[in-house]
């Protein structure tokens, strides 16, 4: 994909169930502050447009735009807000400086979800009006029924969902801005009490609080200001059937199509041997091989004998959700896509400490917003070796 | 100033509501669904021929090849089910005091799939592919919702 642009810098702040006494404000500001130092831009003079994700009702607003330029500093500049999930403004921003419109690009998405006191009422609220919501049906029901039929479909058991659980948890030890590591065992995952069975309550990844700012620049512009671009070699996104109704249940359908187009930009033709590391949605740790198995990185039953043999594991054939996942790192909501592009980020710029990949060339990010929604997004990146110079 | 707070009991906190109130209109499709279901008690569905598709509820358009549709493919009301989940907890994560089984019935004749209840669920354990039953409220009872469906029960 020519002509290229590059992740420049990165800044994160919070990543805790609770901030408090902290703004959502004051935590973009944080996040932000430490994306342009790492990138070395003034966002005043540098930085060319601004790209922020939210959604209103998380928000407790509406009309999110006016809420998002002062803490970025972005006041009387080129400002957009995405309503959606931070992989899509990620690849907004990437459009922007792709079409010569912007040289340099700040993207931004953020949870402040402790300040939310009705977060059920708010995700059923993305259910049908006049089919679903009167049933009062939850989300957790969407991803019950949906993991149910993912089983039923691939084989893959109760067990392996677990496995995934116990896996991202433990990896998230060594993530120190994981807000859940925890050392916990398949048993402890598959005795935890069902909440839509068959998912069960410690394979729903717990809500945080925290901001991810990536500064991006094209090629020339990401020369001068870093001696460690992480390129954007391809770029998918895609939904799937809106409704409940006529959707393919058990199958991530939206990624596969968004992982096709993003594979065509990049050139990737085997994606099981081309691409180093994984950073999968996980919101629902049954997600992880839906999606991965969405991403053409292993079927159903290979699925299960590399989980048995510890081979998504970090130093394993491939590692998937090295830095924990949304189960080991919270459920940062719009915030999710970009998380998980910041952690390929360190893994491709070798700054990821004691969860740090081996050989850590090219990396796949992907995100799905919550269920009921089936938008996806996928992103590959690759350091210069990786990019082949 | 600058510095953050220390101390969880000096947090200030503002709480607010956000009154939102709305009405939904079910469409040219959804009034004949909804009319059917109260009037008749069956299923309408829309009949895609190009796609060989049946979507149900009825629907003006295909959302697979853009054509438009007309809603008069009745279908069910017996049924295969699709898939299933076990809800133990309300819509802000409290405990049920009694289980809830939701299912994804695809009524006969339909390629789409409805999301309701199972109102019964017989001796046996429930699998995916079995027989199902759409159950509709008695003739007196309805009203032109969803609710006019009871839920799913498994047959046979
Ligand atoms: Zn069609």
């Amino acid at each position: 994909m020519e002509p290229r642009v590059a992740v420049v810098g990165i800044g994160h702040a919070g990543f805790a169930p609770i901030t408090a006494g902290v703004s959502y404000k004051e935590l973009m500001f944080e996040a932000a502050q430490r994306a342009y130092f790492d990138a070395g831009v003034d966002p005043r003079t540098g930085v060319d447009s601004f790209v922020c994700c939210s959604e209103d009702f998380l928000e407790g607003t509406s009309i999110f735009d006016e809420y998002v330029p002062d803490q970025l500093g972005a006041v009387q500049r080129p400002v957009q807000t995405v309503a959606g999930d931070g992989l899509f403004g990620f690849v907004t921003a990437l459009m922007l400086i792709r079409s010569g419109i912007a040289s340099v690009v700040a993207v931004e998405a953020h949870s402040k979800v402790s300040d939310v006191r009705s977060l059920g009422a708010i995700e059923a609220f993305a259910l049908d009006p006049v089919l679903n919501r009167p049933l009062g049906i939850s989300t957790l029901n969407v991803a019950g029924l949906e993991m149910n039929a993912f089983l039923e479909r691939t084989g893959l058991s109760e067990e392996h969902c677990a496995m995934v659980a116990s896996k991202n948890r433990t990896n998230a030890l060594d993530n120190p801005r994981a807000a859940y590591p925890a050392h916990l065992s398949v048993e402890d995952v598959d005795d935890s009490t069902p909440v839509s069975w068959p998912l069960r309550d410690l394979e729903v990844a717990r809500r945080a609080d925290g901001c991810v700012v990536m500064v991006l620049a094209s090629e020339e512009r990401a020369r001068q200001l870093t001696e460690a671009p992480v390129w954007i070699l391809g770029a998918g996104w895609a939904s799937s059937s809106p409704s409940l109704e006529s959707r393919l249940w058990g199958h991530a359908e939206s990624t596969t199509r968004a992982a096709e187009m993003a594979y065509r930009l990049a050139d990737v033709g085997d994606p099981a041997e081309e691409i180093d590391l994984a950073e999968v949605d996980d919101v629902y740790a049954f997600r992880e091989l839906e999606h991965l198995e969405a991403l053409g990185i292993a079927t159903g039953p290979e699925l299960a004998s590399l989980l048995e043999a510890g081979d998504l594991d970090i130093g394993g054939e491939m590692s998937v959700n090295a830095s924990g996942g949304s189960i080991g790192q919270g459920n940062l909501f719009e915030a999710n896509g970009l998380v998980r592009v910041l952690e390929c980020v360190e893994q491709l710029r070798g700054e990821a400490g004691e969860r740090q990949v081996d050989e850590a060339y090219v990396a796949v990010a992907q995100s799905a917003r919550q269920v009921p929604s089936t938008s996806s997004a996928v992103v590959i990146l690759a350091n210069d070796a990786g990019a082949g110079g | 100033m600058l510095e953050k707070l220390e101390r969880p009991d000096e947090v200030r906190r503002w709480k607010g509501r956000i009154p939102v109130s709305h009405r939904y209109t079910p469409g040219v499709a959804g009034d004949v669904f909804f009319t059917a279901l109260r009037d008749r008690g069956v299923l309408l569905g829309s009949r895609c021929d190009s796609c060989d598709y049946t979507y149900v509820p009825a629907r003006l358009f295909c959302e697979r090849c853009f054509a438009e549709l007309s809603a008069d493919a009745e279908v069910g009301p017996g049924g295969r089910l699709v898939s299933f989940t076990i809800s133990y907890t309300g819509l802000e994560g409290e405990p049920l005091e009694q289980p809830v089984a939701i299912g994804l019935v695809r009524p006969d004749g339909a390629d789409a799939a409805i999301v309701h209840r199972i109102v019964e669920t017989g001796d046996e354990p429930l699998e995916i592919g079995q027989r199902m039953e759409v159950v509709v409220k008695p003739d007196e009872e309805r009203t032109g919702s969803i609710h006019d469906i009871d839920g799913f029960r498994p047959t046979g």
